[in-house]
């Protein structure tokens, strides 16, 4: 990401600072992966349409072909007993990572208790109850941006 | 059990819609839809490819192209890939004019707190549901190995700024010497 600012607003000066933090703000709230998002938004103001395809396909076909690899490598070795234990380390380690990310936005997310039930509700529907995330999430979306824009509202009008 | 290429977009495209902040939203149902429900691999099979998307530069969601590759090949793993990136990524397209054709709007501002929390309840369900699959968690047993394993990973990464890559090879090469002593 450090990359990408220096390259596209201080060397190329396709965007401004502000327009990168909003191209930055929708590539991590909209759905889809952060860089995708990000190289999708600064390749459509370079060159539009195209800008915006070209872009995607450059960030997503090196990363897809190294995970191709190590698929590759992963089945010639999977015979191994030891494959699978290290794996399981990799795994644990993985999730690991997910957990930092995750405590970190939920310290910037649970700060009030609408958004905090919100929050829990998903977690213990999707995790726990184990029901069908696209069905749920299809009926938590417009709800949760709904109560977000009633409190905006009423905050505005308020201050 | 289906193993069509139609039966992956079935799976994946919707969740693309959904992958807020990336694919660690969706690995919840990732788990769900190709262990459980489909039957496409064994819950060894998805950890060992999560583990493997994990250790990969670049984002996680590509995990869809392992699973892809194991339901129907090369060409599972194209359409696979094809289908977790390119609903979000028309979404993302159509928000971005409109974001900045509405800079006043209120609902850029309720869009954003208001996709926040989910992406959060989900983030955490996908964390529960690798720690079930690679059985460090599960009802009625324990892996204390995973677990520290998670939890200290999870610490050093929260309160440092290291780059993960860093950790997972550390973890790799230390189960890899559990092996032989």
């Amino acid at each position: 990401m450090a990359w990408m600012h220096r390259e596209i607003v201080e060397r190329r000066k396709l965007l401004d600072d502000q327009g990168f933090m909003t191209g930055l703000t929708i590539a991590q709230v909209l759905p889809g992966a952060n860089p995708v998002n990000l190289a999708l938004y600064l390749g459509m103001h370079a060159r539009g349409r195209m800008g915006a395809a070209v872009a995607v396909f450059g960030i997503i076909f090196p990363a897809f072909c190294v995970v191709l690899i190590m698929g590759y490598l992963y089945r010639t070795y999977s015979d191994f007993e030891a494959t699978h234990v290290v794996l399981g380390g990799v795994a644990a380690a993985g999730v690991g990572a997910t957990l930092a990310m995750g405590v970190k936005l939920a310290r910037s997310v649970m700060v009030k208790i609408i958004p905090t039930a919100i929050a829990i509700f998903t977690f213990v529907v999707i995790g726990i109850l184990r029901w069908p995330l696209v069905p749920v999430v299809s009926v938590l979306v417009p709800l949760s941006i709904l109560q977000a824009y009633l409190i905006h509202k009423r905050q505005s009008k308020d201050g | 059990m289906d193993r069509s290429l139609l039966s992956l977009i079935i799976v994946f495209a919707p969740l693309s819609l959904f992958s807020f902040g990336g694919g660690q939203a969706v690995v919840a149902d990732f788990q769900y839809q190709s262990v459980e429900v489909h039957g496409w691999i064994t819950n060894e099979q998805f950890t060992d490819l999560y583990a493997v998307s994990r250790a990969a530069p670049g984002p996680s969601t590509l995990i869809a192209a392992l699973i892809g590759w194991q339901v129907y090949g090369f060409a599972g793993a194209v359409i696979a890939c094809l289908a977790i990136y390119i609903p979000s990524s028309i979404v993302v397209y159509g928000a971005t004019s409109w974001w900045h054709k509405n800079e006043k709007s209120p609902w850029r501002v309720a869009i954003e707190k208001g996709l926040g929390p989910i992406a959060v309840g989900l983030v955490f369900a996908g964390i529960l549901a690798v720690l079930r699959a690679a059985h460090i968690v599960e009802p009625g047993h324990i892996n204390y190995l995973g677990l520290a394993t998670f939890l200290l990973t999870g610490f050093l990464l929260y309160v440092t700024t290291i780059t993960p890559y860093l950790l997972i090879a550390g973890v790799a090469i230390f189960y890899g010497c559990l092996q032989f002593f």
